[in-house]
């Protein structure tokens, strides 16, 4: 990333008044004469607690705007404070356009917001909103009881990530109540489903081959490892492995449980916690065939590996992608529509979580 | 209520159809359709085709994961390989030419999916053990009997080539299976070599099987157009004769022949490049709406176009129709050779590097609006772009005003560049009432960081997935030609001819390509 000399590199930019910030930014962009270009497709509101996650944010953010182009709004809250205090600051990221000479640049405002004025975060946001762009929020942690449906009516994606919360069933009560407030007009995008999306694309893929396709009704059994704190990353594998395949179920709990198929056939599912990657490995056995998905820590690859009942084995090598947040984020915003799957499979595990 | 049913409902209450594909897990996943293992058999395997486009765009299809498990790519040509060798030079191949980045963890698995076959095209017997070949892979790899098969040769080898795969019984597809046959252009190089080129494959292979690359077709911002025509109420209203002043498309490149001069010297720029990139452009920005995404809906349409164009014959050449020729001048401060001084290229050579055409559409839609075509070698700059001038605002308004008013502008820029831009008229500040164009310009490489697919990645994938939409069928093809035809005819023929201009290498083409628009009252777009 780099900036035109007039922009502010980040940290967290230039500290302005929060009633100034619009005349703020065009002064930037004046200061930048025809460096660069501003672009933005739309408004991306990532909430955070804490100034060290402020500053993992703003490099979140800044890796993010390379291949997405949007207007951050970074709202930093700090609860702990007694006393109610707001600054703000404005900043760009930019980075060459694959186009051509110029430079893209995406402007950054951060608050922080201390003691207890989250009760700002809607004007804040509403105030300094790109017009007419989309508003994604992203919201880091727990959400709030009860979560602001102000708020909640303007977002068209809510992005955050269900492996960070210590309550699920209450975070997940919270969601659906607001979805319902919202009339399911919000698009969810959960990092912690985005995390198995390239297990999902793999596990699909070896049954678009019509001549695998059977062995889906035929599945036994499926063994997921994972790294210790990605247990509900794996059952979400899981769900959506049984809600696509119309089981009933699950029985059982924890480390062993089981789903019973449409046919009758009973699926027993085994999660093992193994240290490496966020999922390592995906063992689906099924009428004496066994499909092999496994994932080096840090590796870019997954590894699929087939072995049929008539001895034929086959190998392939598929893209994994990466972990950081800034990664998984991107993998949500270029696929849109709404996660119907998703939901189903939360509703299979729900109970697990 | 327990959470599951709350969001049942929900589901339900969002009115989406849960549909229900082969593979359940699909859903969700995919928004394209699938392409599906099989073996692709490229026939031409050591040419420059297979090296700097086939195989580097099926190495990127295999880093984006959407190669189908166990696909198969056999090379065939006459040259003496093993697998291994092949393999070799392949990579080097796709380490020089590949959008992404060659890793090797991704390479080393992709080519242990490709083999070499070697054999003439004309030899019975090699075709023979390819047979024998392909069951083999049939039966050890996933392939399904699949087998698409991409002649990657030049069109003098199609029929050839065509016939020993129909002697051997690979034209047709096992039950449950499919044969596919890829096409690459030249198709033909008029009407009657079109048409027995067409007769040729349709005695081997059904139409529904074959795909006639025309790789422009596979370029994002060509399969933009229809998304901003049919998917913003703003322009399809404006989009017919009472609001369009005129149309022009430009296809212009700084390059000269590049040491293809016995090709050119046969072909041309009008058969090079009017016959189908441009006039398939052309179709894109002038059809109606298709009644779906079928393949055989949009090709409808677009052969509807091609048939409602205005033949130029005769006189009409000479009226419409201006061939020109680079003399000796300076591309990018360096000083260039004419056409007829490169290197095989005849030094009384009358072949056309520069084509501009006013071309008609006979529909109610396009009554009297002029498409103005120009492509040319060695011009000042790269670019191809769709450019729709709109009539100009009542000016009652605007009379006495500083600054005359201008027309809008509509700009598809195809490539470099991809974006889409759009001429507005603005008051410039001040107290004085003046106004000035303004431009509202959309970049791809601007506002998507992801580099778009190239062409050929989309169109294996679509021919991979039996995806016909952005390929040519044939009444597209010979509708071309036969519009293309009388222009060779009045320029070749034996009848007086057209005269040829010449123009300065580094200019925007002869004045008398200027000359065309301006008895129209127009003038060509500055790139």
């Amino acid at each position: 990333m780099s900036n035109p000399s007039s922009f502010p590199t980040l940290g967290t930019g230039i500290p302005v008044a929060v009633g100034q910030i619009d005349r703020e930014l065009k002064k930037l962009w004046e200061q930048s004469g025809t460096v660069a270009s501003r672009a933005s497709l739309i408004n991306l509101a990532i909430y955070c607690e804490g100034k060290e996650a402020m500053e993992r944010a703003t490099q979140v953010i800044g890796k993010i705007t390379e291949d997405h182009a949007c207007r951050a709004i970074l709202i930093c809250a700090e609860p702990g404070k007694p006393e109610s205090n707001v600054e703000a600051w404005i900043s760009a990221h930019c980075h060459m356009s694959r186009a051509g000479a110029k430079q893209v640049c995406c402007e950054q405002i951060t608050f922080l917001l201390e003691g207890p004025s989250r009760n700002l975060i809607p004007n804040i946001v509403f105030s300094h909103l790109d017009s007419d762009l989309p508003l994604y929020l992203w919201w880091q942690g727990e959400f709030p009881d009860p979560i602001d449906s102000q708020l909640w009516n303007w977002v068209d994606r809510l992005i955050y990530d269900s492996r960070d919360w210590t309550d699920r069933g209450r975070q997940l009560r919270l969601l659906r109540d607001s979805l319902a407030e919202a009339q399911g007009r919000i698009i969810l995008c959960d990092l912690n489903w985005t995390r198995g999306l390239y297990f999902r694309q793999a596990i699909s893929a070896c049954f678009d081959n019509p001549g695998h396709l059977p062995f889906l009704d035929q599945i036994d059994e499926i063994t997921i490892a994972h790294a210790p704190g990605y247990r509900c990353t794996a059952q979400l594998i899981v769900g959506w492995l049984a809600s696509r395949l119309n089981w009933k179920g699950p029985e059982g709990s924890q480390n062993e449980i089981v789903f019973t198929a449409g046919n009758g056939r009973r699926a027993t599912i085994r999660f093992v916690e193994r240290t490496g990657a966020p999922i390592s490995e995906a063992r689906i056995k099924a009428d004496g065939a066994t499909f092999l998905f496994t994932r080096e820590e840090g590796s870019e690859f997954l590894h699929a590996a087939f072995t049929f009942p008539d001895g034929r084995h086959i190998e392939s090598l598929l893209p994994a992608g990466r972990d950081g947040s800034a990664e998984l984020v991107n993998e949500e915003l270029v696929r849109g529509g709404r996660n119907l799957v998703y939901l189903k499979a939360v509703s299979v595990v729900e109970r697990l979580f | 209520m327990p959470f599951a049913n709350e969001f049942l409902t929900f589901l339900a209450a969002l009115n989406t159809p849960d549909r229900i594909q082969t593979n359940p897990l699909r859903e969700g996943l995919a928004a394209r359709p699938l392409p599906e293992p099989c073996t692709v058999v490229i026939f031409g395997a050591s040419g420059d085709l297979t090296f700097r486009k086939l195989i580097p765009a099926l190495y990127n299809i295999a880093a984006d994961g959407e190669l189908p498990a166990g696909l198969t790519v056999v090379g065939f040509a006459r040259r003496p390989k093993t697998d291994e060798s092949f393999r070799e030079e392949l990579e080097t191949a796709a380490r020089k030419f590949s959008r992404q980045t060659v890793q090797d963890e991704v390479w080393n698995s992709f080519e242990q999916n490709i083999f070499y076959h070697q054999s003439e095209f004309g030899d019975a017997d090699g075709f023979r053990r390819l047979a024998e070949r392909l069951d083999q892979i049939d039966a050890e790899r996933p392939t399904r009997g699949n087998r698409l098969f991409y002649l990657a040769v030049a069109p003098d080898q199609f029929g050839l080539i065509l016939e020993q795969l129909k002697a051997v019984g690979l034209n047709k597809a096992k039950p449950g299976s499919w044969a596919r046959v890829v096409v690459e252009k030249p198709f033909g190089v008029d009407l009657p070599t079109a048409e027995a080129l067409n007769a040729e494959v349709s005695a081997t292979f059904e139409e529904k099987d074959t795909y006639r690359i025309d790789h422009f077709l596979g370029k994002e911002t060509a399969q933009n157009i229809m998304v901003l025509r049919f998917a913003n109420a703003i322009f399809e209203p404006l989009w017919n004769h009472r609001y369009i002043d005129n149309v022009q498309i430009t296809a212009s490149e700084p390059l000269g022949v590049e040491g293809r001069g016995p090709y050119y010297e046969s072909s041309g720029a009008l058969r090079d490049m009017v016959q189908n990139h441009l006039l398939q452009l052309l179709c894109l920005v002038a059809m109606e709406p298709p009644t779906d995404l079928a393949a055989d809906s949009v090709r409808d349409e677009k052969v509807k176009v091609i048939r409602s164009l205005r033949p130029l014959v005769g006189e009409d050449v000479a009226t419409h129709v201006v061939r020109g020729q680079y003399s000796a001048g300076a591309i990018n401060g360096k000083n260039v050779v004419g056409y007829r001084e490169e290197d095989r290229v005849s030094p009384t050579s009358m072949t056309e590097t520069y084509v501009a055409m006013k071309i008609l559409i006979d529909n109610w839609r396009w009554e009297g609006v002029p498409f103005y075509v120009r492509v040319g070698k060695r011009l000042p700059k790269a670019g191809t772009e769709i450019a729709i001038t709109f009539k100009r605002a009542p000016a009652v308004l605007f009379n006495n005003v500083i600054g005359e008013p201008s027309e809008n502008v509509l700009v598809i820029r195809i490539q470099p560049d991809e974006g889409v831009s759009l001429r507005m008229q603005c008051k410039i500040p001040g107290p004085a009432l003046r106004i000035e164009p303004v431009k509202m310009d959309f970049h791809y490489g601007t506002s998507f960081g992801k580099a778009s697919p190239e062409a050929y990645e989309r169109l294996l994938l679509d021919a991979m997935a039996g995806d016909a939409t952005l390929f040519a069928r044939r009444d597209e093809v010979e509708g071309a030609w036969r519009f293309i035809d009388p222009i060779e005819e009045a320029w070749h023929g034996k009848g007086p001819q057209p005269g040829l201009a010449f123009y300065p290498a580094g200019s925007w083409g002869p004045k008398e390509a200027d000359e065309l628009l301006a008895q129209d009252g127009h003038t060509w777009r500055r790139l």
